[in-house]
């Protein structure tokens, strides 16, 4: 059973996403919030990522990120988001390895099939 | 203090250290926007140091122009200047006060022109009215700017706020559509109890959206009348008594004898279903909530105390803020739009008053909205040019 590390600040968005994620064997630690995500990584260290973009600042998911890359290089990272192309941000929104090394870029709402089909396929390319 | 850089461009070098001498210990103030402004002048002999001059960085504010100089006329320079297109203002200075080349310099973008000879009075005369304008000018593309930022700034939280219950709803119709949790549809009802709160939360977000946007616009109609405490509290408290009642919270309220004041009394409802609704969602079970109206220091205060789940000093720092909504397992289950607060606050500055926060985590929070009555002429005025400011600013 591969074990995901969700942060997200919407406890509603992560339930509906463990139900379906539970049904396809993963099992789903979630983060309120990315400080929350890093004190979880003090505990477990996980299989896969699943990372919101706007958490406590508008762009915390992303320097979430690159922590998380800079500790686990090989972990492959999904990133989610509901505003990805009208927000001012400082920087390319394409992944690349040193701005935002991700390995799968999702658009809100994320049909939760769609999202354990993303997870599979990038713990697949990451074997 | 602000210091402005002027450069002098002539090849006459009595006239430089004239004009030099002329703005020493010269300053200007900008009533508007409250500064004083004082001057540096530095001076170039030629168009071609001018030139150098206006390149370095930081460049000149103002460029008194010689319109004769040895390698260019001032015409030239002002076209050149005019393509690199600076925040700068240039004054144009000719021997032959002749009014076609006044009317050529000002044509290619001259702010203002002096005919030699000129007195040190006059040279400053010209100064302080073109520094006035560069500040003025400046400080308004400032504002504009900063008001832009605010408004992206908005809207892009707005939308993010928007879209986070249309995720949340979302993901509970794909779980229930593909039977994640079988056939039962007592499986679903937390899913459905949340959906339906998610649902709650937008339709309240839109409403004080409205709210917001019709006081920010400045589009919505005030109508003055005078608003008697006695007569609407009870009013407001009655829409309370069933939410109360459910929870077990018991509600006390004590307004002062005889405190009327002038104004829009679909705004001083607003204020106080905002508190009371605040008082009663981040309130425990069996808690109190206590509201009073009273006079002090010649301001009318509405003070709302719960006895809830209170604030830590840092979420009392963002709490005014537009969508500022306090997210922990304490506030997960209640229903907010972060909007009433500051919608409160921008209220409170329209009566020339403000809103106070104490608070104990876990204790309780006591808002405390402080009014200024208004009885003469021209205090209204007054709340009247208010109302335009803060509607001007957002």
């Amino acid at each position: 059973m591969a074990n995901v590390l969700f942060a997200e600040d919407d406890a509603d968005v992560i339930e509906a996403h463990r139900t379906l994620l539970e049904t396809r064997g993963y099992e789903v630690t979630a983060a309120g919030s990315a400080e929350e995500a890093r004190k979880q990584l003090e505990k477990i260290s996980p299989d896969i990522f699943i990372l919101d973009v706007m958490m406590e600042t508008k762009s915390a998911g992303f320097q979430l990120a690159r922590d998380v890359h800079s500790k686990y290089p090989n972990t492959p990272i999904v990133m989610m988001t509901g505003v990805r192309q009208k927000m001012d941000l400082p920087y390319g929104f394409e992944p690349d390895e040193t701005w935002l090394p991700i390995t799968t870029f999702l658009e809100k709402p994320v049909d939760p099939d769609r999202l354990a089909d993303t997870l599979d396929n990038a713990l697949k390319g990451n074997q | 203090m602000e210091t402005l850089h002027l450069l002098v461009v002539d090849d006459e070098e009595a006239m430089c250290r004239g004009i030099k001498r002329a703005l020493r210990s010269f300053s200007v103030r900008v009533p508007d926007i409250d500064v004083t402004v004082n001057f540096t002048v530095t001076t170039a002999l030629t168009a071609e140091e001018a030139h150098q001059a206006i390149e370095a960085d930081p460049g000149p504010d103002l460029v008194l122009l010689d319109h004769k100089l040895p390698d260019r006329t001032g015409l030239e320079v002002l076209d050149e200047l005019n393509k690199k297109n600076l925040d700068l203002l240039t004054i144009v200075i000719t021997a032959y006060a002749s009014l076609e080349t006044a009317v050529q310099a000002t044509k290619r973008g001259a702010y203002d022109f002096m005919a030699k000879p000129f007195t040190p009075e006059e040279i400053r005369g010209t100064v302080e009215k073109a520094a006035r304008h560069l500040i003025t000018q400046r400080q308004a593309r400032k504002l504009a700017e900063e008001r832009r930022q605010v408004r992206f700034q908005f809207t892009s939280v707005l939308a993010h706020e928007m879209k986070s219950p249309i995720s949340a709803i979302d993901g509970y119709l794909q779980v229930m559509k593909k039977r994640a949790k079988g056939e039962d549809i007592s499986n679903y009802e937390p899913m459905i109890d949340r959906s339906l709160m998610r649902l709650e939360g937008m339709r309240k977000m839109i409403n004080d959206l409205l709210d917001l946007t019709a006081i920010e616009s400045g589009q919505k109609q005030r109508e003055f009348t005078t608003i008697d405490f006695e007569e609407m509290l009870p009013e407001i408290m009655e829409a309370f008594e069933d939410q109360a009642h459910e929870r077990n919270i018991s509600l006390r309220y004590e307004v002062e004898q005889g405190i009327t004041m002038e104004g829009d009394r679909s705004e001083i409802e607003i204020i106080l279903n905002n508190l009371v609704s605040n008082g009663l969602k981040y309130n425990y079970e069996h808690g109190e909530l206590h509201i009073q109206v009273y006079r002090a220091h010649g301001f009318i205060n509405i003070s709302v105390a719960d006895t809830g789940i209170g604030l830590t000093e840092e979420e009392q720092q963002q709490l005014f803020q537009d969508f500022a909504r306090i997210k922990n397992e304490k506030t997960r289950n209640i229903v907010g739009s972060g909007l009433g607060l500051s919608t409160v606050k921008k209220l409170a500055t329209l009566y020339n008053g403000d809103v106070s926060v104490v608070s104990e985590p876990d204790k309780g929070t006591t808002f405390t909205v402080s009014l200024k009555p208004t009885s003469t002429e021209d205090e209204q005025n007054d709340m009247e040019q208010k109302y335009e400011e803060v509607t001007e600013n957002n």
